[in-house]
């Protein structure tokens, strides 16, 4: 893993915002001729329901291994010249406040654009992150997601201790989706992934 | 083998403090864990459904654990339900 072409980060909100101008600024390199970056902002709707804020939860170790390893995976697939940034909000967000921020550089535009997409895909399915979505109503509720369960490598036969699972899976690791997934079925099948009926 | 359970998501409406202790007779594998939480989330967890626990990852800060693969010396887990970031 080449640390100095990766930057992954978990913000607190109360401690930090998300920064995209610094995202880019940290994938830029004079032989980069492309800069692509995706920005996840909260909502107002979400299926039906009007919301006025979303909460969001991350178990930070395991997340920060899994934004690094989809760092890795692009780089192996559209690199070796690359940098990439991941940074993701936790803690209470309101309307239009920015929860993911995810930056590629690489010398061309189309590995920039299909290496962001592959980093937000991983991040967003197989990344230790819930989502509680605070509606106007007063109700809220954790969205339903993406199981982890079947995201997994080779596996070593029982017996021995704390084998390796789901947390790293890799790229041609197939992606089962959970009971309620919200993402782009269409892309996930597109991007050779297989659903759970 | 005393488990302690980091607790995400949905779960962790269901705890103080989202954290769950469990004793797991003799060396427990991560499914027997999974049937602990089962079982302590039918017994005690109003609005507990079976079917999240069921998709629901077990790991640890480094890693995520399958069903047959023994529970780290440290006994400390996180219970990880369904994925939606971004």
């Amino acid at each position: 893993m080449n640390a100095q072409a990766f930057e992954v980060q978990v913000h607190a909100v109360e401690a930090r915002r998300l920064d995209p101008a610094a995202a880019l600024e940290f994938v830029s390199a004079p032989e980069f001729g492309g800069l692509n970056m995706f920005v996840g902002r909260v909502r107002d709707h979400s299926g039906g329901r009007a919301v006025q804020g979303v909460s969001y939860q991350i178990f930070d170790p395991l997340a920060l291994r899994v934004f690094e390893r989809a760092c890795a995976e692009a780089m192996a697939e559209f690199g070796p010249r690359l940098r990439a940034h991941v940074s993701h909000a936790k803690g209470r967000l309101g309307i239009g406040d920015l929860a993911v921020v995810v930056a590629v550089g690489t010398p061309h535009r189309d590995e920039a654009f299909r290496a962001c997409r592959k980093v937000i895909e991983i991040v967003k399915h197989q990344s230790p992150i819930w989502k509680q979505e605070h509606f106007v109503d007063g109700d809220s509720e954790w969205s339903e997601g993406c199981s982890l369960c079947g995201s997994e490598p080779a596996f070593e036969p029982a017996g021995e201790t704390a084998q390796p699972s789901a947390a790293a899976p890799s790229a041609s690791t197939p992606h089962v989706h959970g009971p309620g997934c919200s993402h782009d079925h269409a892309q996930a099948h597109a991007d050779g992934e297989r659903h759970r009926a | 083998m005393k488990i302690e359970l980091s607790l995400f998501g949905c779960f962790g409406d269901f705890e103080p403090g989202a954290r769950l202790e469990l004793e797991v007779p003799g060396e427990p594998c991560i499914g027997d864990v999974r049937a602990a939480v089962d079982a302590h989330g039918r017994a005690h967890w109003a609005g507990f459904k079976p079917n999240v626990l069921a998709v629901s990852a077990i790991g640890t800060e480094d890693s995520l654990l399958r069903d047959p693969a023994k529970v780290p010396a440290h006994g400390r887990l996180a219970l990880l339900p369904p994925v939606n970031g971004g």
